[in-house]
C-alpha cells in the first residue's frame, strides 16, 4: 500500500508541473497589470515543442543528444523520492537527503555538460555561471537540512516531514522554522528564479539557466523545460509541505484522506507559486557578482537553524 | 567668446563658401586643434563631391561653440586621390567621421589610426563610393569579400563572446564582440552598420518635400526630431520665415517626442534592463498611452507628418486641453513610479557605479545628449543654439555629475519634468495665425542642430539651383555616441551590459542612414 502512495505521490507532481509554471507566470502578469495567458498553456507549449523538428548542430556530441534525458531523469527521480502530497511512505535510505542532493547535482551537471557540448558562446557562459552557482548552493542547502534532520532525528525527507506533521504545526520548532527560510533562498537559487536569475528575460547576456537550453529545439526542449517544471514543483511542494504539514496522506489511508491530501497540495502549490510571484515582481535580479552575498546569507541563517537545532537538542 | 573674436583669435581666412572658412587641407588639423583650444570642440564632419563645380572633393569639419553658433572649415580636396592630414591623430571625435568619409567619398585620412572600413561591410566591393555623385542609387554591386578584422585580446583565460547581430529580443541587429576574463570585459567593440538605407543617396536630386518621408524614417522613435532638423536647415538655406505659431508646436510635438521616449527609457532601464518588472509594465503602459494620444493628435503614432518645412501640424484648442489633460495623469502616475523605484535598494544598487563614462571621456568622444550631461557636461542644442521658439521658453539644462546608469536615469526622470513644464509654457503662449507657411526651396546650404530625446541631431543641407537638393548630411547622436561603448563597456560584468546598452538606448538606424 505505502509503495502505491509513493508512486501516487511522485505522479501527482509529474502531472501538475507544467500547471505550477502556468500558475506562476499568470500571477507575474496580474501583478504587472497583463491579462496572462491561460494556466494550461505550459502543457500545450511542452506538446507543441514535441511535435517540432529539432535542430542539432553538427560541432555537438552524444552529450548534448543524452543530456535531457539524464535531466528528466534526476527530475524525475526527485519526483519520487521527495515526498511532497505523502508522509510516511517512503522506505528511510529512498529519500535521504544526501542522495536527493545528489540527484539533483546530477541533473545540474548534465545541464551544463549539455549546454558546454554544442559549443556555443551562450551556452558555455551559462554552464560556467551554474557551476559557480551550485557551488554557493551546497553549503545552504546542506545547512538548511541538517537543521531539520536534527530536529526530525532522521536524515530522511520522508521522516523529516512525518515528524513534523506530527507537531502541532512546523512554525512551532525555531529551529525548523529558521531553517525553512533558509530553504526558500536555496529553493529559488536552485530553480533559476530571482534573485539569482531571471525566467523570463530575452537577454542572452544575462542568463544563467536559459542560456544552457539555447542550442536546444523541438523535443529535447520540451524535455529539459518539462525537468525544469518538475524540479521547480519538488522543491515548491517540499517547501510547502514542510512549513504547512496539514492534511498529508499517511497510512492508514482513507478515500477522504486521498481526496483532501492531494487537494491540500494543489492548495499549498499555488500558495507556493504565489509567493515565489510575489516575490519575481518585486524584487531586482542582483548583480551577479554580489551573488556570494545572498548565498551567505542563505548559508548563515542555515547555520543559525542548526545551531538552534543542536542547542535544543542538548537541553 | 563669439564667433567673431573666435574667428579674429584664430586669424581665419576670411573667403568663405557655403558658410564655410576655407582653409588649405595640409593647415586643417592645426585649425582644428587651434579652435577646440578655444572652446569650439569637434561636433560634425561632412564631405562633398565638388567634381562637377571642377574642384574636386572637399571635407567640411564644424566646431560648436556654444551659445554662439558654429565653425566650419573647408578643405578642397583634387578629384585624383583626395586625401588629407587625419584629423583623428589629436582629436578623438574625428574618428568616425573619418571613416564614414572614407567609405562614402573615397576621401583618405592621412594617418588615421584606424582606417578600417566603417559602413561598408564585407560584400560591398573596394572602391565603392556611394555618395560620388557617378555613383548610381540602383547600381548592383558585384558580391565581394573583404577582410574586416576585429580587436582581439590574447591572453590566459581570455575569453571571446561574439553577440548578434541576430538577437533574442525583437531589436535591431548590431554585432558585438566581446573579450572577456571570467564575467570580467576587458575589451568590447561593435560591428553596426547592418541596416543600410542609403537615406543621404536617396535624397539627392529630390525636393524637401519629396525627401522628407525618407527622413522620418531614419530612426523610428525620433521622426520628429529629424523632421525639425531637416526642416530648419531647409528653411535656413531657402530663407523661409516659420510662423511664430508654427514654431511652438515644433516645441510641443518635440518634447512630446522627449516625454514618450524617456518614459519608454526609464521603464526599460528599471524593467528590462534589471528584471524590476513593474518599472517594465507601467513605463510601457503610459507610453501605449502617450502613442495613442499622438495618433489622435497627429494622425500617427510615432508623430510622423507632425513638422513640415515651412510649418508644423496644427492642433485645436480642445485637442490641446485633452493633451494637457493626459499629461497630468501621467505625471501623477510617473511620479509615484519614481518614488518606488528611487526607493527600490535592489535597483539603485545595480543602477549606481554601473557603466561609468567619464566627464573627460565624454568630451573627447564628442558625446551627445544623455550621455554627455550625465557625465557632467553641459551641453543642450536648445539652449545653445536655439532654433523654433525654445529662445522664448529659457530651456534648464539638467546635467548630472557620476556619469554611470544611475546618473543617465536621473537626467531622464528630470528632464522629463522639464519637457511637461515646457509643453505646457508652449501651450500657454501658443499665438493665433497660421501654423504653415510656404515652403519654397531657393539655392543655398545651411547647418541646423536640433537636440532629439537623444541628443543633438546635425543637419547639413545644400539646395541647388533647381530648388532641388544637392547634398545633405546628416548625422544622428547615435553616430557620436556609439564609440562609448568602448570606454563604458570594459570592467563591468558581462550581465550588467545590457542594463548600459539601454541606459544609453541609441538608435542602429540612426547611425547607418
Amino acid at each position: 500500500m505505502t509503495f502505491f502512495l509513493a508512486i501516487l505521490d511522485g505522479l501527482i507532481v509529474l502531472l501538475l508541473a507544467p500547471l505550477t509554471v502556468g500558475f506562476v507566470r499568470l500571477a507575474k502578469a496580474r501583478f504587472q497589470n497583463r491579462r496572462g495567458a491561460p494556466v494550461y498553456l505550459p502543457y500545450l507549449t511542452l506538446l507543441s515543442l514535441m511535435r517540432k523538428e529539432m535542430t542539432v548542430t553538427k560541432h555537438s556530441s552524444w552529450v548534448f543528444a543524452a543530456a535531457p534525458f539524464f535531466v528528466l531523469a534526476s527530475a524525475i527521480a526527485l519526483a519520487f523520492i521527495v515526498p511532497t502530497a505523502a508522509a510516511g511512505v517512503l522506505p528511510d535510505f529512498a529519500s535521504n537527503l544526501f542522495l536527493v542532493g545528489g540527484i539533483a547535482a546530477f541533473g545540474s551537471v548534465f545541464l551544463a555538460m549539455g549546454g558546454m557540448d554544442a559549443a556555443s558562446t551562450f551556452g558555455n557562459m551559462g554552464a560556467s555561471r551554474e557551476m559557480t552557482l551550485a557551488a554557493f548552493v551546497e553549503p545552504a542547502f546542506y545547512m538548511g537540512f541538517s537543521a531539520l534532520a536534527l530536529v526530525g532525528g532522521t536524515w530522511s525527507l520522508d521522516g523529516i516531514l512525518r515528524h513534523l506533521a506530527s507537531l502541532p504545526w512546523s512554525a512551532g520548532v525555531p529551529a525548523a522554522s529558521i531553517a525553512l527560510v533558509a530553504l526558500v533562498f536555496v529553493t529559488l537559487a536552485e530553480n533559476a528564479r530571482y534573485p539569482v536569475d531571471n525566467p523570463a528575460t530575452h537577454l542572452e547576456l544575462t542568463m544563467v539557466h536559459e542560456a544552457m537550453l539555447l542550442e536546444y529545439s523541438g523535443p529535447s526542449l520540451a524535455l529539459l523545460e518539462y525537468a525544469s517544471a518538475v524540479k521547480l514543483t519538488v522543491m515548491l511542494g517540499l517547501v510547502a509541505s514542510l512549513s504547512l504539514p496539514f492534511f498529508l496522506i499517511q497510512p492508514p489511508v482513507t478515500a477522504l484522506g486521498l481526496v483532501l491530501g492531494v487537494l491540500a497540495l494543489i492548495a499549498k502549490l499555488a500558495l507556493a507559486a504565489f509567493v515565489l510571484a510575489f516575490i519575481e515582481s518585486t524584487f531586482v535580479k542582483m548583480r551577479f557578482y554580489r551573488m556570494q552575498e545572498y548565498f551567505s546569507l542563505a548559508f548563515i541563517v542555515a547555520l543559525a537553524g542548526l545551531l538552534l537545532a543542536l542547542i535544543s537538542m542538548t537541553r | 567668446m563669439t564667433i567673431d573674436s573666435l574667428r579674429s583669435s584664430l586669424r581665419l581666412p576670411a573667403l568663405t563658401l557655403f558658410g564655410a572658412t576655407v582653409v588649405p587641407s595640409a593647415e586643417l588639423p592645426a585649425y582644428a586643434d587651434a579652435c577646440a583650444a578655444h572652446g569650439a570642440p569637434l561636433v560634425f564632419m561632412y564631405g562633398t563631391d565638388e567634381r562637377a563645380a571642377g574642384i574636386g572633393f572637399a571635407v567640411h569639419a564644424v566646431f560648436a561653440l556654444p551659445g554662439s553658433g558654429f565653425v566650419t572649415l573647408r578643405s578642397v580636396l583634387p578629384a585624383e586621390k583626395p586625401s588629407y592630414p587625419s584629423l583623428t591623430r589629436t582629436i578623438m571625435a574625428a574618428h568616425w567621421f573619418e571613416r564614414l568619409m572614407q567609405d562614402q567619398f573615397g576621401i583618405i585620412a592621412e594617418g588615421h589610426p584606424d582606417p578600417r572600413r566603417l559602413i561598408h561591410h564585407e560584400n560591398v566591393p573596394e572602391g565603392t563610393y556611394p555618395l560620388r555623385k557617378d555613383f548610381a542609387w540602383d547600381a548592383k554591386l558585384p558580391h565581394a569579400d573583404v577582410p574586416y578584422p576585429m580587436h582581439r585580446v590574447e591572453g590566459r583565460g581570455v575569453y571571446e563572446i561574439p553577440v548578434g547581430p541576430i538577437h533574442a529580443g525583437v531589436i535591431e541587429p548590431g554585432h558585438f564582440r566581446f573579450n572577456v576574463r571570467g564575467e570580467r570585459i576587458l575589451s568590447l567593440e561593435g560591428k553596426l552598420f547592418f541596416t543600410h538605407k542609403g537615406v543621404e543617396k536617396l535624397v539627392e536630386g529630390k525636393t524637401p518635400a519629396e525627401a522628407l518621408p525618407f527622413i522620418e524614417r531614419i530612426s523610428g522613435d525620433m521622426p520628429v526630431a529629424h523632421t525639425l532638423a531637416f526642416a530648419e536647415a531647409v528653411e535656413r538655406a531657402s530663407c523661409i520665415s516659420v510662423p511664430k505659431r508654427a514654431r511652438m508646436l515644433r516645441v510641443v510635438w518635440s518634447e512630446l517626442e522627449r516625454i514618450t521616449m524617456h518614459l519608454f527609457d526609464m521603464g526599460n532601464m528599471g524593467g528590462n534592463g534589471t528584471g524590476f518588472t513593474f518599472m517594465a509594465a507601467q513605463g510601457f503602459r503610459m507610453v501605449e498611452e502617450m502613442r495613442r494620444m499622438h495618433a489622435s493628435l497627429a494622425g500617427h503614432r510615432y508623430l510622423r507628418g507632425a513638422v513640415t518645412p515651412g510649418g508644423a501640424h496644427d492642433l485645436s484648442q480642445e485637442a490641446a486641453a485633452g493633451m494637457l489633460r493626459t499629461l497630468a495623469r501621467i505625471e501623477r502616475d510617473m511620479k509615484d513610479v519614481l518614488k518606488i523605484a528611487y526607493g527600490t535598494d535592489g535597483l539603485m544598487e545595480r543602477f549606481e557605479t554601473t557603466g561609468v563614462l567619464s566627464r573627460a571621456a565624454a568630451l573627447a568622444y564628442g558625446a551627445r545628449g544623455i550621455a554627455a550631461r550625465a557625465s557632467g557636461v553641459d551641453t543642450d542644442a536648445r539652449r545653445d543654439y536655439p532654433y523654433a521658439a525654445y529662445d522664448e521658453l529659457a530651456v534648464n539644462v539638467v546635467t548630472e555629475k557620476a556619469g554611470d546608469v544611475a546618473a543617465r536615469f536621473k537626467v531622464r526622470a528630470r528632464e522629463f519634468e522639464e519637457s511637461l513644464r515646457l509643453v505646457r509654457a508652449a501651450l500657454a503662449a501658443l499665438p493665433e495665425g497660421k501654423a504653415q507657411a510656404p515652403a519654397i526651396a531657393k539655392e543655398g546650404a545651411a547647418l541646423a542642430a536640433v537636440e532629439s530625446w537623444r541628443g543633438t541631431i546635425y543637419d547639413w543641407v545644400r539646395i541647388g539651383a533647381d530648388g532641388r537638393i544637392d547634398r545633405a548630411a546628416i548625422s544622428d547622436p547615435s553616430f557620436s555616441n556609439w564609440p562609448l561603448f568602448g570606454e563604458i563597456g570594459p570592467g563591468n560584468i558581462v550581465p550588467d551590459f545590457p542594463l548600459c546598452n539601454k541606459s544609453l538606448n541609441l538608435s542602429y538606424s540612426g547611425t547607418d542612414l
